[in-house]
Order: C-alpha cells, then sequence, then structure tokens
C-alpha cells in the first residue's frame, strides 16, 4: 500500500484481480507518454506514473471513482507529483484510489411561511 | 454526443424558463381557464414582473396590505398599487375579491384525472405520473416553496413583528397557482382538453392569482440558476432574479440573506456561530472551511490521536457534529514546514486512523501504507 498525498495504491496479487477490470477501457497516456493516476484542477500537479504497464478505468474513464481504477506495471516504475518525494513501485498490478470527502446527511424539515 | 430529451426533461424546462413572458399567449390561457371553469372571463389582467409585486397585489385585492414590515413591502405594494391602478382595478381599501382558483385550476385537474384513470385505470395513472413528472416535481416544487418563503419573509419579514402579517402573506400566495413551476404537476394531464388553460399558462408565464374579476398574472425570472442536481445555486449573484428586482440568493438549495451572500469569500468565525439555522450554518462552514472553524473553536474536543494524525469533534446545535481529522503532509515546504489539512469523515468515526482510512473507502485495519509521501 503506498500512498501519495491524496492517492493510496493498494498492492493485489494478479490472481485476485476481478476478469471484469481486463475490460475496462484502457486509459491513453499524457503528453510527456506517462500515465496520470488523479489530475488536479487546471493546470495543478498530477499523480503520474512513467514506466511500462497500463491504466484502466472504469465508469466516466477517471481514476477519481472510487474502486474503478486499476494500474498493471509490468517493469517497476517512478510515482511522481510535484509536490510529494517520488515513490518507487514495484511490478505488478494496484487498485487506485483517491481521497473522497464526507458530506453531511442532508437536513429534513420543510420550509415554512 | 446527442442526449436524448425525455418528456421530463421538456417540463423541467418548461418550469426553469427564464426571459421574455409571452403575455399574450397567457392571457389567452388565463380567459380559456375562466371560459372552461363556465366564469365570465375577467374584467382585467394586471401584469406584475415578480410574485412579490403579485402577492401584494393579490393582498391589495382581498384583505389589504396593511401593516407589512418585511424589508421588500415599502416598494412593493406601492408598485402593486400603481399596477392596479394602471389597469382601473380600485385598491385603496380591502377590496374582498373572491378566488377562483378551486374552479379554474384545482377542479379541472382533479376531474381530468379522474378521466384518465376512468378510461385507462389507476396503474396507467401512476405510471403517467412517473413518466412525466416523478423524479422532477419534488425538486419544482422545492423552488416553488422557496419563492412562497421569500415572498412571505421579503412582504411580512421574520420574527416576532411579522406575526400578524404573515398569515395574511400566507393566504394570498394560497391564492396563487404557481405558473412555470405548476408545469410539472399538469405534465401526466397536459394533453386533456379541460386543462388547456393552465397548461398554457403554464408553457408561458409566471405565477398567477385568478379572482372573480380580475387576474394578478407574474412574468417569468430573467434568472434562475440551478447546480447539477436541480438545487437553486447561484454563484455569482442571486440565484434567481426578477424583472422588478426581487430576487433570491442560494447555495446548494440553500437561501441565504443577500447580505451575507455577499461575504461570502470573507466570512468570520463569529458569522458562522452566528447561523439563524443549520442550513445556513453548512453554507458557511462549506465556504469558511470546516477545519478551519473548528481549529477556531475553544470547544472542539480532542477525541483521539494516532500516527495518522488527531481526530477532533465539535458539536454543532441542530445538526451532526464536526468531525475531522488534522493531518500533517509528511513531506515539508520549501521553506521547511509542513502543511497542516482538515479531513471531514462521518460522525461515528472513533479514531484517526479510522478516519483516514474512511478517505480512502476503507476500515481502520486494513489502511497500512507501506510509503508515505
Amino acid at each position: 500500500m503506498y500512498r501519495q498525498g491524496d492517492v493510496l495504491l493498494v498492492r493485489v496479487a494478479a490472481i485476485a484481480v476481478p476478469a471484469s477490470v481486463t475490460a475496462l477501457p484502457q486509459q491513453s497516456r499524457d503528453a510527456r507518454g506517462r500515465l496520470v493516476l488523479a489530475s488536479g484542477e487546471g493546470s495543478a500537479p498530477v499523480h503520474a506514473v512513467a514506466g511500462p504497464g497500463r491504466l484502466l478505468c472504469g465508469v466516466g474513464g477517471r481514476a477519481e471513482e472510487p474502486g474503478q481504477a486499476w494500474l498493471e506495471l509490468t517493469a517497476p516504475a517512478l510515482l511522481e507529483h510535484e509536490r510529494h518525494a517520488p515513490i518507487e513501485l514495484p511490478a505488478g498490478w494496484y487498485r487506485v484510489v483517491r481521497r473522497r470527502g464526507y458530506l453531511p446527511a442532508p437536513l429534513g424539515g420543510s420550509a415554512e411561511f | 454526443m446527442t442526449t436524448e430529451q425525455t418528456e421530463q426533461d421538456v417540463w423541467v424546462g418548461i418550469g426553469t424558463r427564464v426571459g421574455v413572458t409571452d403575455r399574450a399567449a397567457a392571457e389567452a390561457g388565463v380567459r380559456a381557464a375562466y371560459r372552461q371553469a363556465g366564469l365570465p372571463e375577467p374584467r382585467a389582467l394586471v401584469w406584475c414582473a415578480s410574485p412579490l409585486v403579485g402577492t401584494a397585489a393579490a393582498l391589495l385585492l382581498t384583505t389589504g396590505a396593511e401593516g407589512l414590515t418585511g424589508p421588500e413591502a415599502r416598494w412593493a405594494v406601492p408598485e402593486a398599487r400603481r399596477l392596479l391602478a394602471a389597469q382601473d382595478v380600485r385598491a385603496d381599501r380591502p377590496a374582498g375579491a373572491v378566488s377562483v382558483k378551486e374552479a379554474v385550476r384545482v377542479r379541472p385537474w382533479r376531474q381530468a384525472r379522474e378521466r384518465l384513470v376512468a378510461r385507462l385505470g389507476r396503474e396507467a395513472w401512476s405510471e403517467r405520473w412517473t413518466v412525466a413528472s416523478g423524479q422532477s416535481w419534488p425538486r419544482l416544487d422545492a423552488l416553488a416553496g422557496q419563492i412562497r418563503v421569500a415572498v412571505a419573509d421579503g412582504l411580512a419579514g421574520r420574527g416576532a413583528a411579522s406575526e400578524g402579517a404573515r398569515p395574511a402573506v400566507g393566504l394570498a400566495l394560497f391564492d396563487a397557482v404557481p405558473g412555470q413551476q405548476d408545469a410539472v404537476r399538469l405534465a401526466g394531464l397536459a394533453d386533456d382538453p379541460g386543462l388547456a388553460g393552465p397548461v398554457a399558462m403554464a408553457r408561458s408565464s409566471g405565477w398567477w392569482w385568478p379572482y372573480a374579476e380580475v387576474a394578478v398574472l407574474a412574468d417569468l425570472p430573467v434568472v434562475l440558476d440551478r447546480d447539477a442536481t436541480g438545487r437553486l445555486h447561484g454563484v455569482d449573484g442571486p440565484a434567481l432574479a426578477y424583472g422588478d428586482g426581487f430576487a433570491l440568493h442560494a447555495w446548494r438549495g440553500t437561501a441565504v440573506p443577500r447580505s451575507l451572500f455577499e461575504r461570502l469569500g470573507a466570512l468570520t468565525v463569529e458569522d458562522v456561530r452566528a447561523a439563524p439555522n443549520a442550513e445556513q450554518r453548512r453554507v458557511l462552514l462549506e465556504h469558511f472551511g470546516p477545519g478551519r472553524y473548528l481549529a477556531a473553536s475553544e470547544e472542539a474536543q480532542l477525541v483521539h490521536q494516532d500516527g495518522t494524525g488527531v481526530l477532533w469533534r465539535l458539536e454543532l446545535p441542530d445538526d451532526e457534529p464536526l468531525v475531522v481529522v488534522e493531518v500533517t503532509d509528511p513531506v515539508p515546504e520549501p521553506d521547511g514546514t509542513r502543511r497542516v489539512r482538515w479531513l471531514r469523515v462521518p460522525p461515528s468515526t472513533r479514531s484517526a486512523r479510522e478516519g483516514v482510512a474512511w478517505t480512502f473507502g476503507m476500515p481502520a485495519e486494513a489502511y497500512r501504507p507501506k510509503y508515505e509521501t
């Protein structure tokens, strides 16, 4: 399990990766040839991996969807971000989880006049 | 990408339309509604630019507009009086006008529904309602409710001073048919010829007040902004505004007084603390930052502390508590300091690790990062 800021990578044994994952759409690389795991707004720095492998994302094709993004590295690679120290990732499968925020439950009651 | 517009989308579009009112179509709709009800057509049609002034006109026509102390009453009542006078409608004393809403809108709707049920059965009606209005009517109904509250606040004010006036304003609002926001209620029965008048009104106009001899009509709004879920939501200004200046500020569906809305970017701890209710406090907290508020509150309790961070809890009146994990970036900034962040987590959270793990969608015992940067 590796955490870089708001992104958590959970290592998963190849045999435990659900068969449905390999059918998910494969994400293309950015202009610098990297796999972008999570992007900030506008020109904000991104969490990205430069190395051989593939990134598979589910609904909406966004790595942000919880439990829906999977990374397969066929060789060790660096997870990079401008503001965080790089993390060396061994080859293998990872579930990509992006941090979520808590929103309080809707309030009851009704309008009155 | 092409998106197919559903029947419901069409009616929601009508219910949230802004811009120029098709007054000719609306007037034809009113006259048709009276004729269909077996009533003489109204002698005068009085147009107002907003439901606020429309309600003031309805008050002048019925019980009178004396004793209104709300912040908008001092301009809305004279404006309503001027518009009534321009149509030769006397309103210098309580005029006792009689509402014909039951005859022109309520009864025809009930009869149209009975006809549909008789023809196709109860199940078909239920299905028809679901297809035409099912998911959208609560939002548009809530929107009409917010407009009612804003009108009552504007004309009668809030608190003890409004006690006498508020019920009178409530009655004048009860006489109103919410025009475009009536669309989703009419949608499932829009093909029934008996509802042609109200349907034409919903398609072309804002709110309207049918009285014997006189009908008061209000134009469409000029601004009506909603968030992705359909709630009133204005980022840079009012979420709802009418041509005469009547406006409603709202953030994600919660109405916020204009004076406060204009200070959302420069709030103080005191502003948040002084919020009159939980709804407004949530809006203020979202802008101020829950963590920042907690850090500034002496009442905040330290619940738990471990290697992942510090768990804090602050009770909030009439709302769920604010529970936040304070975490510190493992990597220092260029100046050597470490950035502190506040992560809001569910109120049931009992340890800092459980809170941090929740933000990644996992239980505390499963959250064991090998490296963190």
